[in-house]
């Protein structure tokens, strides 16, 4: 039996219950997330609302100012609200630069070589530009015992990409990631935000055909200039 | 129920509602009896509730196996300063993925558990800290926190109850070593996520220096049964020294991976042979690892045996851990799995101590030259001296976490490596 690519949700999808791939990932139960946050406590980064990242955007205006108060009300002090700014501002730019980190650093009155220092140390913010889908390929150990190495092949091939370069058309970065805690469904892939389960090498070219071909009628992303 | 597959082995508590939409909103949890635990809790002491806790024998889910009771009495009592509940919801050991399941499925499950051990401590603050690849789950738990603020089950006054308890979701950013107690309140305090010289503890001193008590998602799950249904209902199951139920995640070679919630003290071989359809393509058993990729691994003899509580794991020579069973059939190649580990170790390691910084880095790198049949019998010799140097030397386990799957495979399938010093391949 060949396990379906995405996740495969629950047993009771061949009995109790029918579930949609949009159900299981908790889409339509969430809804649509405000774009300036909601509940102070719960505001966090929603990284495809975004349909567009704007290198040159403002750090931060409208709705992402707000989100941005919002996460410093949360903490005794500035520094604890560094980790979800720095996401805050790639999820407007898509990725933190150099100066982005100093931006930054003067919101939260830090200074800028303490503000590089701790960017550096986490793997999830890119310090340099990637393709509109970032793809990441668990290789470790249950993923690899499944064949995440040929699916990671598969998609450097069909991208025609080397490891962490972007596509010649912009569209795509592969990366090799580490434990993606989906290890029962190997092999585990990251795109974006959104995870792929059960991936074998043959469904490849399926997914890079879908991604190539997804039309922006989600309501829920939005260009910044809206 | 195990998802995404069940089975009648077996006992549902903290998975029962997996896979059930209904039961993640508010109405749907309450109706199945949600927020039960907490107001019976409300109406106790929390020295009283520690007390339950403490009777349950309930043990930390996030690896160390350390008794939670225990750990929430050692927080001060008459101490003016807030104290903190943290949440660790950073899971990112290769081969663990139930706490994912867990956010993902009973948020409310999550917020009750973390709200009742918020008032056992003295907490009025609680953070989860939760993986940042998990976009997912942290919006599922944000509409949550959400829904429970607005009920007043989180806020100002809990229940009518006059307690105040607050709930943040705080994500992180992508480094395995924020999972680490210290190195998550670091990396919560907006500094790099190395983890802290101990003593002082986080009960003393932990979060922005304050009182601190840090529990695993899984631990903070069952919590609001135990307190609901009392601590001999829990210990019905699992054995003296474990008791309860716990969700093993199965991944690897076998024909229906994923989480199972069973009683600890569960046969190892039953696992592998009923409830997950056993190895796949028929194939023989080679190895397995019993508790996430930092364990030693066990040799198919070892497994016979072996019974899945942490008394049980230890006796069979591995540890229980997550309880992460990565299950490896006869065509592994077990060199280049050790190796994979610990690429990920050497990749994760944060760099403070020298013995795990440099060790990690040259334990893979001998590794890549012995898989690409450079290697002679002297690197086995230094692989298990540096491995020796590495464990019990750093400040945190990640080091040893190197050292027992290199030293375990070294012990049990030194063929593999001598067939690669030989130049032969492994199997065929
Ligand atoms: C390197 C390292 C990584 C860890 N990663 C995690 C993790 O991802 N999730 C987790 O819950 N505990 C992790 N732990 C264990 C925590 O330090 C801590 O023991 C645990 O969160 C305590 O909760 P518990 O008592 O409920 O188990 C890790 C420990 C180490 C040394
Ligand atoms: S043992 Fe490794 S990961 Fe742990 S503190 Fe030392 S260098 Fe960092
Ligand atoms: S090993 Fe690939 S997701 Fe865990």
């Amino acid at each position: 039996m060949k396990a379906p690519k995405f996740n495969p949700g629950w047993a009771g999808n061949i009995g109790e219950y029918e579930l949609t791939e949009a159900e299981i990932r908790g889409e339509d139960f969430v809804g649509e997330r405000p774009l300036e946050g909601g509940h102070p406590s719960a505001s966090a980064t929603y990284p495809y609302m975004l349909e567009t990242k704007d290198p040159k955007a403002k750090l931060f205006e409208g709705a992402y100012l707000e989100r941005f108060e919002k996460i410093v009300t949360r903490y005794p002090e500035m520094r604890a609200a560094l980790l979800p700014t720095l996401s805050l501002a790639q999820e407007v730019r898509g990725y933190v630069s150099p100066q982005t980190m100093d931006e930054v650093a003067e919101l939260l009155e830090l200074s800028s070589a303490y503000v590089r220092g701790v960017a550096t140390f986490y793997t999830m913010y890119n310090k340099s530009p990637v393709g509109k889908y970032l793809i990441q390929v668990c290789t470790n150990i249950s993923c690899n015992l499944c064949g995440a190495e040929d699916v990671l092949r598969t998609f450097l091939e069909e991208t025609g990409t080397e490891l962490g370069e972007i596509s010649g058309d912009g569209c795509f970065s592969v990366v090799e990631a580490e434990c993606l805690a989906g290890c029962g469904f190997p092999t585990c892939v990251q795109i974006n935000s959104k995870y792929f389960e059960n991936v074998i090498a043959e469904d490849v070219p399926e997914i890079l055909a879908t991604l190539r071909n997804e039309q922006s009628t989600d309501p829920r992303k939005k260009s910044l200039k809206e | 129920m195990g998802y995404p597959y069940s089975h009648a082995s077996e006992v549902s508590i903290i998975s029962k509602h997996f896979g059930d939409p209904d039961a993640r909103t508010l109405e749907g949890w309450k109706k199945r009896g949600g927020y039960e635990g907490l107001q019976k809790a409300l109406q106790m002491g929390p020295e009283e509730v520690i007390e339950l806790v403490k009777d349950s024998g309930l043990r930390g889910r996030g690896g160390a196996g350390f008794p939670t009771g225990l750990k929430w009495s050692f927080m001060p009592k008459d101490s003016k300063k807030p104290h903190y509940l943290l949440c660790n919801a950073d899971e990112s050991e290769p081969g663990t993925f139930k706490d994912r399941e867990l956010l993902r499925w009973a948020p409310h499950q999550l917020i009750e558990g973390c709200a009742i051990g918020a008032y056992a401590i003295g907490a009025e603050q609680i953070y989860i800290y939760c993986r940042g690849e998990f976009f997912e789950a942290n919006q599922v738990l944000a509409k949550a926190v959400e829904d429970a603020y607005e009920a007043g089950i989180l806020g100002q006054d809990v229940f009518g109850s006059g307690k105040r308890i607050e709930l943040t979701v705080h994500a992180g950013a992508g480094a395995y070593i924020c999972g680490e107690e210290t190195g998550l309140m670091n990396s919560l305090e907006g500094r790099r996520g190395e983890p802290r010289i101990k003593p002082p503890f986080p009960a003393a001193a932990g979060l922005f220096g304050l009182p601190t008590t840090i529990n695993n998602v899984e631990t903070l799950s069952a919590i609001p049964h135990i307190v609901a249904k009392g601590s001999d209902w829990y210990r019905k199951w699992g054995t003296e020294d474990s008791p309860g139920t716990k969700l093993f995640c199965v991944s690897g070679h076998v024909r229906r991976p994923g989480n199972y919630e069973l009683p600890l003290g569960f046969p190892l071989k039953e696992l592998i042979n009923e409830v997950c359809g056993g190895v796949v393509d028929g194939n023989a058993l080679k190895a397995v690892i019993p508790g996430g990729s930092s364990v030693p691994i066990l040799s198919a003899d070892q497994v016979e045996d072996c019974l899945l509580s942490y008394e049980g794991v230890q006796e069979a020579g591995s540890m229980l851990g997550c309880a992460s069973v990565i299950v490896m059939d006869e065509t592994t190649d077990v060199v280049h799995q050790v190796m994979r580990m610990s690429s990920f170790y050497a990749h994760e390691s944060c760099g403070q101590c020298t013995p795990c910084r440099e060790g990690t880095a040259w334990v893979t790198n001998i590794l890549k030259k012995l898989l690409a049949g450079k290697g002679t019998e002297e690197d086995l010799t230094t692989l298990m001296e540096l491995t020796d140097q590495m464990t019990g030397t750093t400040i945190c386990v990640l080091s040893d976490s190197v050292a027992a799957p290199v030293q375990s495979s070294i012990k049990y399938f030194r063929e593999d490596y001598q067939k690669l010093i030989k130049g032969g391949e492994v199997n065929g």
